[in-house]
């Protein structure tokens, strides 16, 4: 310190515009790892990735490549096929994410009182996430095989259903497996989100609600909603996003099928890229994705903005 | 009093189905796990099954190469739960002290990198990492990793820094410290909870990647275990009591991992409510 | 003054996050280097048909050419047999080629096709044993373009398993002969509660099945009528297609079948749940760990109205990337792979049937399993069928339109004449557009 010292006395320009850019480049050292990476590791293969959807990329063909404009997107206009999986993915991920909000937001509630054996209640419902999704999927297709599994006997026992068969089988039924499974495994990730910042909202608004003789349901709806309000957007936009483009569950358990029943987006794409080596309309397929998805990003962005407007 | 009675009952049964619906599951990886070939599949529905077995335990240890992939898992998840923890850390403390030209440029960055489906970047990825030598290695697997994990963790560190005032390391500055040191000594050590529960989500996502870590890398000596479990499925036989049997051994450091930081999350958001 | 001594300080302070960083790159670097062998000469070997079992097999044969060529090292790669289509196909696109690597009949068309394959015929030329292959080998390995562009290591023939146990409960004392005895039987064994008589592959790889039903209503196997276009619209292939899809529709096969694949059959066959299934040799390894001799047995596949039986011939074997750099090393490799001695050794393992002609002389086969086989294979009214597996467009098909348009006939969304008229127009444009 004592030689700095004397330094920046005898040479005080200098020091000050030094200062100067220190201060302005400050956030940016901060953030340059984690930019340059994701440039360097994933914007860049997107790129590439995205640029297929103009090409011919035959993966096992050398001599393709050449360029051919809008052509996929023409095909993917007419692809009845693409429609049913858009369908499906809608399904999927409508149903998914919002069964794993809902039972997740309740487990925190629970989670948020103080009760003898909080901790390790705690420490067991939040094991599901720490399952690989390949054996996540397979663990539930072996629940629902009715020769190995347990659920078809109990499901029919309940009189849920009529029959003791698979319900992976029928393609009405198909895409609950999937999406229960879904449930068991994404439930820990919205019930910790939302645990965490139920905490910090201070108990002393809700102290001052009851005096004021406000129900639970009324405190829930003025003070815990809103206050979570922002933080749902954020962790909902974000599962949303990666259910959405996520097939590894129903790649397992169903592998699309029966006759397409599962066959979301994601799927359909793997479909096209390693059984058709078509990559160049994968891409396509991809990249409408995409667009639908940062059109999905702004929607709930924007609303979050609206929402925290409003709170302040 | 009986209300009180009321509300305190169903919290606990609610809170028990929870429990018992995130536990059945598990249990029944083990049970089949448990369970020797022969009654597989003619006792496949019972509970528990009339004979246990070691078997599969026995065989994944001993004559896989399980243990390697193992060990191979350990290093990656590891290697990119640290990365990700430091660079996220900066990133997520960058975001939410400052506002920045290009701040809302990075965010959407880091959202449109989650929204590509994964398998098309397969191929691009490959042929980018071949030339630097960087498939078929551990390395790799960490660098990919780290990319796809950061913008999540990103967004988890900012909000763990945005329940710290900025007054805290401001009072700090103003008293002669740099930003830097301030960071380090005041407000790292509040959100080291915070820290430890971001590390533990990334690890375990590190930890159950199979994509990446199947068309990356080929050779044994870069594979990881949820390749591995792919191992248990070949024409001759599927044997899923041993892929069961490598699935719980491979749950376990998942799960203790998960079981030390998840504790921290709550306990970490805690502190800063306390001081806002 | 103290801000001015700070700023200057920043700078330095920034450093421990860049150390930091440096030490944790270089400690993961260090963790990812692997040590590397010295050795001459490096050959890259890839099997994708991988299990344990057989990986042993292939490393001690492939030890032996170790042995015989000192100063080179074979480096095996084995692939998880359920992706190992597409990792193949990434690794391929992205320039990493092995020099030897296995090559199944479904998938030549594509590699071959587009240059990525050596043809292999100067070599046989020059190969003392090639004489002494039975001619279907060549015949086979030559299926594209009239080139060698892989040598077969065996061959897979369609036969009958059926369940003795079952078979005794239902009253039916020996095995189907025919067409209309079999979907007489399934109904048989489907009356016991919680059993079914035909083990159907709904899900992928069932296409063997259809296509050899179709057949033998069909009475022939020829796909394709002159001018290329496909013969699947016939009144016989659509008799064949429906009567499959009556008997998962009649309750014959259980209603999980739908998605079945492989594995599935293989286990609900041992587990017995359903009666008889129509698979390959290599089926037998897995069949004989789980089950009792006396519990099961093997039959020649049934014959169609036209007296005549189609089972679907597969066979697997080796090719040489076109980009390798040691050619004549790789040739050496795979000479002693599909060598007198190494075929033996590796057939015994894998199951599939032998590709010389002496081998059929092989105490082996002489085990009373393998007679269903080799009695097909004497029987002039059997005719093994080679599906279009020379069609680049043969691999979409089969992994992909098939799954999904038969499921939609068994699922009774589409009548067998329209999935018919659907693959006839696939097999139409890709035979006319291979001309």
């Amino acid at each position: 310190m004592g030689t700095g010292h004397d330094q920046s006395e005898t040479e005080p320009e200098v020091s000050a515009i030094g200062r100067r850019l220190a201060i302005g480049a400050e956030p940016y050292l901060y953030t340059a790892p984690v930019l340059i990476l994701i440039v360097a590791v994933m914007l860049v293969p997107l790129s590439v990735g995205l640029s297929y959807a103009f090409r011919d990329i035959q993966l096992l063909d050398p001599y393709s490549g050449g360029f051919v404009g809008f052509d996929h997107f023409r095909e993917l206009r007419a692809d009845s096929n693409f429609r049913g999986a858009l369908f499906n993915t809608l399904i999927w991920t409508g149903a998914s994410v919002a069964l794993q909000f809902i039972f997740g937001l309740i487990l925190a509630l629970l989670l948020n009182r103080e009760f003898p054996g909080r901790r390790l209640a705690q420490a067991l419902v939040f094991l599901p996430w720490a399952v690989p999704t390949f054996l996540v999927g397979l663990d539930w297709a072996w629940l629902f095989n009715p020769v190995v599994g347990p659920l078809p006997g109990w499901l029919f026992a309940l009189k849920i259903t009529h029959d003791t068969n698979n319900l992976l089988a029928d393609p009405g039924t198909a895409l609950i497996g999937p999406i229960v499974a879904s449930i068991w495994w994404g439930i820990p990730f919205f019930a910790i989100t939302n645990l965490a910042a139920l905490q910090s909202i201070p108990k002393d608004l809700y102290e001052a609600a009851s005096i004021d003789g406000a129900s639970v349901f009324k405190q829930f709806r003025s003070i815990t909603l809103p206050l979570l309000a922002p933080t749902l957007a954020i962790t909902i936009l974000l599962r949303t996003v990666w259910v959405a483009t996520f097939a590894d569950l129903i790649v397992v358990m169903t592998n699309g099928g029966p006759a397409d029943s599962t066959q979301i987006v994601a799927s359909y794409i793997f479909t096209v890229a390693f059984r058709r080596l078509d990559f160049g309309y994968a891409s396509s397929i991809a990249a409408v994705l995409l667009i639908l998805l940062f059109i999905y990003a702004l929607a709930i962005l924007s609303l979050r903005r609206l929402l925290v407007q409003r709170q302040s | 009093m009986l209300r009180r009675t009321l509300y305190w009952s169903s919290h606990y049964l609610l809170i028990g189905l929870y429990v018992v619906f995130a536990l059945f599951p598990l249990f029944w990886l083990i049970k089949v796990a448990l369970t020797p070939n022969d009654l597989l599949y003619s006792e496949g529905i019972r509970l528990w099954p009339s004979r246990t077995s070691l078997e599969h335990f026995r065989f994944v240890l001993a004559h896989s190469e399980f243990p390697l992939f193992f060990r191979n898992s350990l290093i990656v998840s590891s290697g990119t739960a640290v990365t990700v923890t430091l660079i996220s850390g900066a990133a997520g403390y960058g975001l939410s002290r400052f506002s920045f030209r290009g701040k809302p440029l990075l965010v959407a960055l880091m959202l449109i990198t989650q929204m590509f489906p994964l398998v098309m970047l397969v191929a691009p990825m490959f042929r980018l990492l071949a030339p630097l030598g960087l498939t078929n290695s551990l390395t790799g697997l960490v660098i990919v990793y780290t990319a796809f994990n950061a913008p999540f963790a990103t967004f988890l560190m900012q909000s763990f820094f945005d329940a710290i005032p900025k007054e805290l390391e401001e009072a700090a500055m103003i008293d002669g410290a740099t930003r830097f040191g301030a960071f380090r000594r005041i407000i790292l050590p509040l959100t080291l909870p915070g820290i430890a529960a971001t590390g533990g989500f990334v690890f375990t996502a590190a930890w159950s990647e199979l994509l990446f870590a199947l068309m990356l890398n080929s050779s044994s000596q870069a594979t990881t275990f949820p390749v591995g479990l792919l191992s248990f499925v070949s024409k001759f036989s599927v044997d899923f009591g041993q892929m069961m049997a490598a699935g719980v051994l491979a749950l376990i450091p998942a799960c203790l991992f998960f079981l030390a930081v998840q504790r921290y999350l709550v306990r970490g958001l805690t502190a800063g409510a306390v001081k806002g | 003054m103290g801000r001015s001594e700070c700023g200057h300080s920043r700078q330095f302070e920034a450093n421990p996050l860049v150390k930091t960083a440096l030490w944790l790159a270089a400690t993961v670097l260090g963790l990812g280097l692997s040590p590397s062998v010295e050795a001459a000469t490096t050959l890259k070997l890839v099997e994708v048909i991988t299990s344990p079992e057989r990986t042993e097999t292939l490393k001690s044969i492939v030890k032996t050419f170790e042995e015989a060529n000192p100063d080179v090292r074979v480096e095996i790669t084995s692939l998880p047999w359920g992706p190992s289509f597409e990792k193949l196909a990434t690794m391929v696109a992205a320039g990493d080629t092995p020099d030897v690597v296995e090559m199944p009949d479904v998938w030549l068309a594509l590699y071959a096709n587009n240059g990525a394959l050596e043809s292999l015929e100067p070599y046989l030329r020059t190969w003392p044993h090639t004489g002494e292959l039975n001619q279907r080998t060549l015949q086979l390995g030559r299926a594209v373009r009239s080139t060698a562009y892989m040598l077969p290591y065996g061959f897979y023939l369609r036969a009958l398993y059926y369940n003795k146990k079952l078979f005794a409960a239902a009253g039916v004392s020996t095995p189907p002969r025919t067409l209309d005895e079999f979907v007489a039987v399934s109904k048989k064994v489907s009356n016991l509660p919680g059993k079914y008589g035909y083990c159907l592959r709904g899900g992928a790889g069932g296409v063997n099945a259809w296509m050899m039903f179709g057949a033998l209503a069909n009475g022939s196997d020829v796909f394709f009528k002159a001018d290329g276009s496909s013969t699947f619209t016939d009144a016989g292939w659509i008799k064949g297609f429906s009567t499959l899809a009556d008997i998962y529709r009649s309750g014959f096969a259980p209603k999980d079948s739908v998605n079945w694949g492989y594995n599935d059959i293989i286990a609900g066959f041992y587990s017995g749940t359903c009666a008889m299934i129509e698979n390959d040799p290599d089926a037998l390894i897995a069949i004989a760990e789980r089950m009792k001799p006396a519990e099961y047995g093997i039959a020649p596949w049934i014959k169609g109205p036209s007296g005549k039986s189609f089972p679907t011939i597969g066979y697997t074997g080796w090719s040489m990337f076109a980009n390798g750099k040691h050619k004549n090393l790789a040739w050496k490799l795979i000479a002693t792979l599909d060598g007198v001695p190494g075929n033996l050794v590796w057939n015994r393992r894998i199951g599939a049937l032998p590709i010389y002609t002496a081998a059929a002389k092989d105490p082996l086969y002489a085990d009373a399993r393998f007679k269903a086989w080799f009695d097909e294979l004497s029987d002039p009214d059997v005719v093994p069928m080679v599906m279009p597996v020379d069609l680049r467009a043969w691999a979409l098909f089969a992994s992909s339109i098939v799954p999904r348009t038969s499921q939609s006939l068994l699922l009774g969304q589409i009548t067998a004449t329209e999935m018919a008229q659907q693959w006839a127009q696939v097999m139409t444009k890709a035979k006319q557009s291979q001309k």
